[in-house]
């Protein structure tokens, strides 16, 4: 109870006021009783005054209560016990009601003030559960850290009528989060000293606590799973007056709820990070089995050759030689290739896939590609259909150089040796389109969205070896690119992979080369 | 004709230095060999080496700096291994005075034929006005391009990145090696000027320019120019 006489005595502004009234209110009730006492036995005209005596203490609380009971006495033994207009008293027996009358003033006083006490603090208690229910759901319904507390901040100033910011340190170093109003952010040094003080003790401390009590600003640790993650930071005004205990506790509720929206959110992301490792998991052991098999199968090709030549290298003919070594050579191709794009998708992968995008000649990546896979597609004669004075492409020339070894590369795998296939290029609009069309059998209509996908095979295919990681590739660096990628079979002819790549902007390179011509 | 040369390898690869051992000595070749950049850098002044072998990938040293300190005090030509992931190490390499490169893996027939060129190089055939090829002869006294016997009409720039492509024949010339003796050192980076110019140059002299017999590109890195056999 010591503490709830706190909170009456700071919401009097000015106390003069409270008492202007009841002396009011007790003359008032004076000029009503005067004329009627007549009337009645005077004994009755104390109940009266009882009157302002209870209004002192539900409006203002004891002190005008208590003044309101005096004043009550002085004027009921002045204005009607006789002898009148004098305070002497010629009756013992109205000593005996002052006393009564003094102690029912002092009585009905002190319970109506603890009732309007108690009405005050509900309303508080009220306004705070409300402001913390408010924040409580905005927080909820809000994703990112920053809003949240920018959220926190403002809610909360309004809640306590002060300047509220969160802040956060390392080392030397302290900076803040959220604050509400935007001004009231980082203060002087000697608020980062407290600031520093707080994050690595965890303890409140400024106005209103046993440490660095002269600050004008109290701050509260913030902490999320027993560590100090951030410093709340609240300016009540200038006052220096202590702090009431219903603000105090107030604040720490509001830096509980805090850490409680910084812990959820901790917990969200790391429930997202478990999803995300399932996922990769079930994708990496996708991976395994596939990368298993397709180093496994160059490898043992490999190994079978180089163990032969080594065991019988004598009794094989020149013909038989060149062939196990082509095996070698073959294999380790293909186990150079495979590594290539696995480095590729693990870098799309992760993110870390950086172009290196410049102006090329796409007929230039063409023959470069060809070049770099001229054994794989030997038996089957490439067309080359690039008109001349096309456009560059804005590309990673050693990307776009795997995307079509990878298209090649299937072309050759899976049309009939022998049959054709055509490698062309054509602007159509801002996009160059770049396609490789093979005679193999085509891909079914609902198969020509999934063969995209990472480890999709086409179901009859199943048969030829190959990882499923190719084309996924393809799309990747495409996409990367800005472009686009797909599969289409004019006239029900084989298939044709098709990729786009953005443009050189007109006048963007030719002009410059022409420019030139002159230097 | 280099037989007997003497080559350095520096490569922290046991495997890799061990065949190259094996493969160069038989074409003839004595080699040297040094793990690490240190290693490499004191056997080169022990051993003088007609040419180096460097791996970019060194444990001690970074293989530029291995090349400016080579650099520092000899000319000997120097072939620069690395993996596809390191091409930018490759490009600042080649700048820095590297001769050639080759991306690990490689066969053994393209290291000899960089090797022979390089070693040719420093031996000297420069001053030679006339520069041959099959098919195609580069007369630089007389600025005239025959291809096939015929005379063929070049633009200014497109004569000029011919002859320095064919004056290196055999060996790569960086995008910026080129763009500096044609355009001159302002336009070092306009490496889209080349790519308009080297189509333009490759419709001219090639039978079909997606399957360039002369010009090569390396991905990335410039052009070689090859005799075209």
């Amino acid at each position: 109870m010591a503490n709830s006489r706190a909170p009456s005595a700071s919401i009097c502004p000015a106390p003069v006021k409270p008492y202007a009234w009841t002396l009011l209110a007790v003359v008032l009730v004076t000029l009503i009783g005067k004329p009627i006492s007549s009337l009645f036995d005077i004994a009755n005209v104390t109940l009266l005054y009882l009157l302002p005596v209870l209004m002192a203490a539900v409006r203002w609380g004891r002190g005008p209560s208590l003044f309101a009971s005096f004043l009550g006495v002085l004027a009921f033994d002045f204005f009607f016990v006789p002898p009148v207009f004098s305070f002497a008293v010629s009756d013992i027996k109205y000593i005996f009601t002052f006393a009564v009358f003094l102690l029912v003033g002092l009585v009905t006083g002190t319970m109506a003030t603890r009732i309007r006490d108690e009405l005050e603090k509900t309303k508080q208690r009220e306004k705070r559960t409300f402001a913390l229910y408010a924040l409580s759901e905005k927080i909820a319904s809000k994703a990112d850290l920053g809003e949240i507390l920018a959220t926190f901040a403002r809610t909360m100033a309004e809640a306590v009528d002060g300047q509220v910011s969160i802040l956060a340190g390392e080392g030397d170093y302290v900076g803040e989060l959220a604050s509400y109003p935007a001004s009231a952010g980082v203060g002087d040094e000697k608020q980062k000293a407290v600031v520093r003080w707080v994050l690595e003790h965890g303890q409140g401390a400024g106005r209103g606590t046993d440490i660095l009590r002269e600050a004008s600003e109290l701050i509260f640790p913030i902490k999320a799973d027993k560590k100090t993650v951030a410093a709340l930071c609240v300016n009540l005004g200038p006052e220096r007056r202590p702090l009431p205990m219903e603000k105090r506790q107030l604040i720490e509720a509001f830096a509980n709820l805090a850490a409680v929206a910084i812990i959820r959110l901790r917990l969200a992301e790391e429930a997202e990070q478990v999803q995300r490792l399932a996922e990769s998991e079930k994708l990496h052991k996708a991976l395994l089995d596939s990368i298993s098999h397709d180093l496994r199968t160059p490898l043992a090709s490999i190994t079978g050759a180089v163990t032969s030549l080594l065991a019988e290298g004598g009794s094989y003919d020149q013909e038989a030689k060149g062939i196990l070594l082509d095996t070698i050579k073959e294999g380790a191709f293909r186990l150079n290739h495979f590594v290539a794009n696995l480095l590729d998708m693990a870098r799309l992968q992760s993110g870390s896939l950086k172009l290196r995008a410049e102006w090329h000649d796409i007929q230039d990546i063409v023959g470069v590609a060809l070049r770099e896979i001229h054994d794989v597609v030997e038996g089957h004669p490439v067309l080359v259909n690039i008109g001349p004075d096309l456009p560059l492409v804005k590309a990673d020339f050693g990307l776009i150089e795997h995307v079509l070894i990878n298209l090649l590369e299937n072309a050759a795998k899976y049309a009939p040796g022998g049959s054709e296939i055509v490698v062309s290029a054509r602007p159509v609009e801002s996009m160059m389109l770049i396609s490789v069309a093979d005679r193999g059998p085509v891909i079914p209509a609902d198969e020509g969205e999934h063969i995209f996908d990472k480890f999709y095979r086409v179901q009859r295919s199943k048969s030829i070896s190959g990882s499923g990681l190719g084309l996924s590739i393809c799309r990747g660096i495409v996409e990367a690119h800005g472009g686009m990628i797909w599969v289409d079979s004019p006239l029900e002819r084989g298939n044709r992979f098709t990729f786009s790549l953005p443009l050189a902007r007109q006048g963007q390179s030719e002009t410059a080369g022409e420019g030139l011509e002159g230097i | 004709m280099a037989e007997g040369a003497r080559i350095l390898v520096i490569d922290d690869d046991h495997q890799i230095r061990r065949m190259l051992r094996v493969a160069l000595s038989g074409y003839g070749y004595s080699l040297s060999e040094a793990a690490t950049g240190k290693e490499g850098l004191n056997e080169a002044t022990l051993f003088h080496p007609d040419l180096v072998i460097l791996d970019l990938g060194l444990p001690d040293l970074d293989g530029m700096e291995v090349i400016n300190r080579l650099r520092e005090w000899t000319q000997v030509p120097i072939i620069v291994l690395s993996v596809r992931e390191r091409e930018t190490d490759k490009i600042n390499g080649l700048d820095a005075g590297a001769d050639d490169y080759l991306t690990k893996p490689f066969s053994m027939g393209e290291l000899l034929a960089r090797i022979r060129v390089a070693i040719r190089h420093v031996a000297g055939n420069a001053d030679e006005p006339v520069l041959t090829f099959p098919d195609l002869i580069v007369d630089l006294a007389r600025r005239l391009v025959l291809l096939k016997g015929e005379e063929l009409k070049l633009t200014p720039t497109e004569y000029e990145i011919l002859k320095a492509l064919a004056l290196h024949a055999g060996r790569v010339v960086t995008h910026r090696q080129l763009l500096r003796v044609v355009w001159g050192p302002n336009f070092q980076e306009e490496t889209h000027y080349l790519r308009v110019y080297i189509g333009q140059l490759r419709r001219k002299i090639e039978e079909d320019p997606a399957r360039p017999r002369y010009i090569l590109t390396e991905a990335g890195v410039g052009y070689r120019f090859t005799s075209g056999e």
